[in-house]
């Protein structure tokens, strides 16, 4: 079977070309670093694998998401490489592909964004860009797909060899690559021999890793600095790297000289436009918390909940009728008859009632993610961001974490600061996630009717002020700074396009029905065993059950914060497998019929302010399972795993505190 | 004169980025933006917030502090 990797710059149509290729459903969106770990697809004709990668400029990486990229390119055995270019942005693009052709691998270059490049008046030829580069060039469009199936052909012709492209890069480098590449030896399979010189003495920190197993360190530092003196007093260059660059540069001019018509200057008027009102002096940060106030009136006044509403009618009127029929007319035992009923329906279709809310929410998500409104917003938040210690990317990952807390964390890769990077993972859990909406949903159905979407917003910004709080702190103690930086490009806004919406919301959207089906499902069967088995045997009193002996410990510790009942106890706990298992548990628990009755018997057990303090508690108390494991994965320390729990717990409880003795001192 | 003195809409063409934190130009060159680029301002933030500056058809964020030290010239 083949292997092909996928490379290019950011933001340049890989995903989606890998998408059309593949057949796959992977995440495109509208800004670099969408793509962060590598993805495999196999070909719709089978022959063999695409493998998408994260965009890099060239192959020497400066952040996370480039480094596995680089890697992949530089230690991986692959057969050729789709090399993807943006037709509007040739000469930058190129600068990566004439690096992939010097390493000698079969190259077919796709020609994306044809249609942009287009409509500003530029002109590529891609028969004479073929002729110079020696490979197959084919012009596309991604995201219609026209010219793919083209470019599918041409992936798995075998015949296909390429020479490394040769340019020559002046006497006393070729020298100095010529002696390097002859000390090296003692490794197998090794990309060229000069490939590898020349980009050790560009800098490239892989290669140099790589070439450390083979030349003492001390050596390589020798021949770098002579070669560097010679090539700045022969060639006149500032650096070794300046000098490589400065040369490429001259050759992919010649390259454009033949192959590319500029017509006249367009530049993005409707991208100006827009611009001017986003970021806006004075509108920029308002205009974002409106956005985020009209997201959260669709998914709770406007759309959601009267979607929702009818869900909950079907799941609790025609299916448990349904159900409990079919169950009477098997002959089901009562026991039985309590699990499916009491403990698998209530506690899954509990939660499955908020899956439209959730997929709206996502659906508005993967709308700003593809507009291009995502690198704005970052660069609106940089200033307020730079002063707390970080900059304005780590709010990517913070609004990616509002969908979902995992790949949020996963963004924070593109953060090229390690530093930055590590305080933006543990702090993107404090970003409501649409798991925690669930729960919202549910209490503020009950407590707050008149106010539901800015009862929600208010949470959604206590997290992001805590976050941000914390984050000052955190940066001035902890994890001090060295030195931060903020390079961020801004795409054309681009009109989402459906297809991609949909895609994006149903990829986001299965996980949680799919935990819905599996994690919660069990997890509503243990919970409602334990709530109706205890110490004096089984079908006990629910009070006395086991489920209430737990959460009964944590009662008393609760009770400042204002929910010192065993139910409310038992529900945080199980929040930690996944916060919506709170919205199972108390379906279990109160053992409701339906959304309304539940709510209303909680108006027993909740005031309106220990709601909140409650639902402030849910969403700072802990990362859930999934998002522990994801934080230990990207910070590789179980240190600041821990770190990230136990902080959270801390902030949780006073923050909860001061909601609730001071909304009590305020009377409430 | 250096990018922070021309106004939102103007053009500069840039003559040193020596002093920019090295990270910064490494990404700067990486977008193409370098030693003889001719950028435009599009936007300039409030408070002491980023610059958004165009070249080549790309559109760039960058801190103002950075944007101090890059020099510049008339086109
Ligand atoms: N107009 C136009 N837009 C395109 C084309 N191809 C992709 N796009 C859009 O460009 C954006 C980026 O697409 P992705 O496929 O996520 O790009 P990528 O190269 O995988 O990006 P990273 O993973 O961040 O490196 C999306 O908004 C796409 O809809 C094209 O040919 N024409
Ligand atoms: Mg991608």
């Amino acid at each position: 079977m083949i292997e092909i990797a996928l490379a290019g710059n950011p933001n340049t149509g890989k995903t989606s070309l890998f998408n059309i290729l593949t057949n796959s459903y992977e995440y495109v969106g509208n800004w670099s670093g969408v793509t962060v770990e590598k993805k495999v697809g196999m070909l719709n004709n089978k022959k063999g694998h695409l493998i998408d990668l994260p965009g890099i400029y060239s192959l020497n990486p400066l952040s996370r998401d480039e480094g596995v990229a680089t890697r992949f390119l530089i230690e991986e055995n692959f057969s050729m490489v789709l090399n993807i270019v943006d037709a509007s942005q040739l000469e930058r693009n190129l600068y990566l592909t004439i690096q992939l052709l010097e390493y000698g691998k079969p190259v077919v270059i796709g020609l994306n964004m044809v249609d942009v490049a287009k409509g500003r008046g530029i002109m590529v030829n891609e028969k004479k860009l073929s002729e110079k580069l020696q490979s197959p060039v084919l012009p596309i469009v991604a995201r219609t797909g026209s010219g793919c199936k083209e470019l599918a052909g041409l992936l798995t012709n075998e015949e296909q060899k390429n020479k490394p492209l040769y340019i020559s890069y002046g006497q006393p480098l070729e020298q100095a690559m010529e002696t390097l590449a002859a000390k090296m030896h003692g490794v197998e399979n090794l990309p060229p021999k000069r490939w590898l010189a020349l980009q050790f003495f560009e800098g490239n920190e892989v290669v140099h890793g790589l070439l450390k197993t083979m030349i003492p360190e001390a050596e390589l530092q020798r021949i770098f600095t002579e070669t560097e003196a010679l090539v700045q007093s022969k060639e006149g260059a500032k650096s070794l790297s300046y000098h490589i660059r400065a040369i490429r540069a001259q050759y992919i001019k010649g390259v454009l000289d033949v192959s590319l018509q500029k017509g006249e200057e367009v530049t993005y008027t409707l991208t100006d436009r827009i611009d001017n009102i986003v970021t806006n002096k004075f509108l920029g940060i308002p205009i974002f918390i409106l956005f985020m106030y009209l997201i959260f009136k669709l998914t709770f006044d406007w759309l959601g909940s009267p979607i929702s509403d009818m869900l909950d009618a079907f799941l609790t009127g025609p299916l448990t009728d349904g159900l409990t029929s079919m169950l009477q007319a098997a002959g089901a035992s009562a026991f039985i008859k309590a699990v499916i009923l009491d403990g698998i329906v209530a506690g899954v279709g509990g939660v499955l009632v908020f899956v439209p809310q959730i997929m709206i929410l996502f659906f508005l998500i993967s709308f700003i993610e593809d507009s291009g409104y995502m690198a704005r917003i970052a660069m609106v938040m940089d200033k307020t961001l730079e002063s707390i210690g970080l900059n304005g990317k780590a709010f990517i990952p913070m609004i990616i974490g509002f969908g979902c807390n995992v790949p949020g964390i996963m963004a924070a890769r593109t953060i090229e600061q390690p530093k930055e990077r590590l305080l933006t993972i543990i702090l993107t859990p404090l970003m409501s996630c649409s798991a925690r909406l669930s729960v919202y949903s549910l209490f503020v159905g009950a407590f707050f009717t008149q106010n539901q979407a800015l009862v929600v917003l208010s949470l959604y910004l206590l997290g992001i002020v805590i976050a941000l709080t914390l984050a000052k702190i955190f940066s001035s103690t902890i994890l001090k700074e060295e030195s931060s930086m903020f390079v961020i490009e801004l795409p054309p806004y681009r009109i989402p396009q459906w297809r991609t919406l949909m895609r994006n919301t149903w990829e986001k959207g299965k996980g949680f029905i799919k935990k819905a089906g599996t994690f919660i499902f069990g997890g509503s069967v243990i919970i409602w065993f334990l709530s109706y088995a205890g110490p004096g045997g089984l079908g006990v009193d629910m009070n006395k059950s086991f489920l209430a002996l737990i959460g009964g410990v944590l009662a008393p510790l609760f009770e400042p914060i204002g929910f010192g009942s065993w139910q409310a106890g038992a529900a945080l706990i199980t929040g930690f497998l996944a916060k919506e298992v709170v919205v199972s548990t108390m379906n279990i628990i109160y053992v409701a019929p339906d959304l309304h009755t539940l709510q209303g018997i909680m108006a027993n057990h909740f005031t309106s302010l220990s709601a909140y303090s409650f639902m402030a508690f849910l969403l700072l108390y802990v990362p859930c399972l999934a998002t522990v494991a994801v934080i230990k994965k990207e910070t590789g320390s179980a240190k600041w795993t821990w770190f990230s729990i136990i902080y959270a717990l801390l902030i949780a409880y006073i923050v909860s505190l001061i909601i609730y003795q001071g909304g009590k001192l305020l009377g409430f | 004169m250096v990018l922070t003195d021309i106004k939102a809409g103007g053009k500069a063409k840039i003559t040193n980025t020596e002093h920019v934190n090295v990270l910064v130009r490494r990404r700067l060159l990486d977008l193409g933006i370098m030693e003889g680029t001719e950028v435009s301002i599009k936007r300039i933030l409030p408070f002491g917030g980023p610059f958004a500056v165009e070249a080549g058809g790309q559109w760039v964020g960058i801190r103002r502090s950075e944007a101090k030290l890059i020099q510049v010239s008339h086109p």
